[in-house]
């Protein structure tokens, strides 16, 4: 699978792919081909995007399916500020303090301690670098 | 050049038949399935041994289920397929019997919708693909963030959008085969328990189980068995897409339904002004806001004023989900969207009783399906 964002940054990037037939920028890439052109992996290229952008939407989840997952968690639609909109979790676990348009950026984060959860997980969270 | 399923033999529904709608239960899905077409048989006054081919919509029941059912009919030896095709399952098997009518294939076919809830495995889940949110955004969360983008877009309130839900309540009240037939008030809807976003248990449809069973017939099999023409409701268009893609930001759903309602449309002849009778795809509530808008009986951010004005009641302007959609009537998946074209068949025959449309002419019935694929069928009263 591809990796979905740069190893080993406080503030990472994410990786992204550019075709070079038709010169879309997509996020997450793809180990197949393009979505819009049908341009095969050979001419998918790695790019690195930003990981920063605006929210365009964003909702918080009061309910799984999952008896693990622990909930609320907030999922955001973020456009980031090198194109592609995406969809990401948010550190901030409600929407409390959140807005349509606000800046966001990516971070490496611990989170969730009751998950026991033993890696990183990238987040995206309105905060300053920290 | 490809033809349309107009320019082919006309189609035709002569039997309709359901079971109820309901929650999982000991019932198993051979008596859900055989419930619904011993109903759509006998609508159409015909015997089993006449149908000549049969399709089955289904995603939940796992390999084979069709033959384990239908040979209590008695085995006539038809050709039998399954047709999985996600929500859009029924849908999509209702499409391909019309084509085979229409084709001159076969004179009369069955469709049979049917499942039961059950452990769902997504094939995305092996496709080698990854993504940042991975199964922390369910249909729910999806809806709920497309929710947040449209109220925010034009201003429109969560109990706005709940509002969806009280209409199809009200009408679902009225469906003795809806899963859910109680109304609700405004307040009960939005009392929750919230799910996701503004999104409250009541404004998300139940999985549940049941069946739905359509009789699709030529002109010739109508004539040589004398079934009654002045019930069979024409398929004037069969219309399915897959998601392609969209500006960035883009709601995909939206612009699938868009560009498929679009297309069923001009495939039938009709304006969507026309149209007396939706059924849409109303997984949650805020996806009939979303289709009324991408169906155009209303402008872009207009829809939750003309929902309060009663422009898609029962006796207005267009009745949208008159059986309650799937927020009432319920989402057993390979039922569903069979289901549609029972309820429409009904409406254009005038034999809906109390959540009868006046005079009702036109039907469209709509599914999208996760993946994302959508299917739209146009149906028209016979005279």
């Amino acid at each position: 699978m591809n990796r979905l964002y740069v190893d080993g940054q406080a503030h990472p990037s994410l990786c992204g792919q550019t075709c070079k037939l038709c010169g879309r920028v997509a996020f997450p890439p793809n180990p197949y081909g393009c979505e819009k052109c049908g341009a095969p992996r050979s001419l998918l290229e790695e790019c690195i995007l930003r990981g920063e952008g605006r929210l365009e939407a964003f909702a918080t989840t009061f309910h799984s399916n999952r008896k693990d997952r622990v909930v609320p968690y907030t999922v955001a639609s973020i456009r980031l500020a090198d194109g592609p909109v995406i969809r990401a979790l948010m550190v901030q676990q409600t929407d409390e303090g959140l807005s349509v348009g606000q800046a966001v950026h990516a971070v490496m984060t611990l989170f969730e301690p009751e998950q026991i959860q033993t890696e990183p997980q990238i987040r995206f969270t309105t905060h300053g670098p920290n | 050049m490809a033809k349309t399923l107009r320019q082919l033999r006309p189609v035709y529904v002569v039997g309709i038949g359901l079971h109820k709608y309901q929650k999982l239960s000991d019932t198993p899905y051979v008596q859900l399935g055989l419930t619904a077409i011993h109903a759509a048989l006998k609508d159409a006054n015909i015997p089993f041994s006449a149908i000549e081919s049969a399709y089955t919509g289904t995603a939940l029941l796992g390999m084979a289920p069709s033959r384990v059912m239908l040979r209590h009919l008695g085995g006539s030896g038809i050709p039998i397929a399954h047709i999985e095709n996600a929500s859009a399952s029924g849908s999509t098997a209702v499409r391909q019997a019309a084509i085979e009518v229409a084709s001159g294939l076969s004179d009369l076919s069955l469709v049979v919708g049917m499942d039961k809830p059950g452990p769902i495995k997504f094939a995305h889940d092996s496709a080698g693909l990854t993504d940042l949110v991975g199964d922390y955004v369910s249909p729910f969360t999806h809806f709920a963030l497309l929710a947040h983008h449209y109220m925010h877009r034009y201003g429109v309130s969560a109990e706005q959008v709940a509002a969806v839900a009280v209409k199809n309540y009200r009408n679902g009240a009225r469906n003795p085969y809806a899963q859910r037939q109680e109304a609700y008030s405004l307040e009960a809807v939005m009392a929750g328990p919230a799910i996701a976003g503004t999104l409250t248990r009541l404004q998300c449809c139940p999985i549940g189980e049941g069946g739905a069973a359509l009789i699709l017939a030529s002109q010739e099999a109508i004539a040589r068995l004398g079934i009654d023409r002045s019930r069979a409701v024409q398929i004037l268009s069969s219309t399915s897409r897959s998601e392609q893609i969209y500006a960035a930001g883009a709601d995909p759903d939206t612009e699938l339904t868009r560009e498929t309602l679009a297309l069923t449309c001009k495939e039938a002849g009709v304006s969507p002004d026309q149209l007396d009778i939706v059924e849409f795809h109303d997984g949650f509530s805020i996806e009939e806001l979303l289709y009324v808008e991408a169906l155009g009986v209303c402008a872009e951010g207009m829809g939750a004023q003309a929902l309060a004005r009663g422009d898609f009641d029962i006796g207005g302007k267009i009745a949208v989900n008159p059986s309650g959609g799937l927020l009432a009537m319920g989402h057993p998946i390979g039922p569903t969207g069979v289901g549609q074209i029972c309820e429409i068949t009904r409406q254009l025959r005038g034999e809906a009783g109390d959540r009868q449309h006046p005079n009702a002419r036109l039907g469209l019935a709509h599914m999208v399906g996760i993946g994302s694929v959508c299917v739209a069928h146009i149906l028209r009263r016979n005279g």
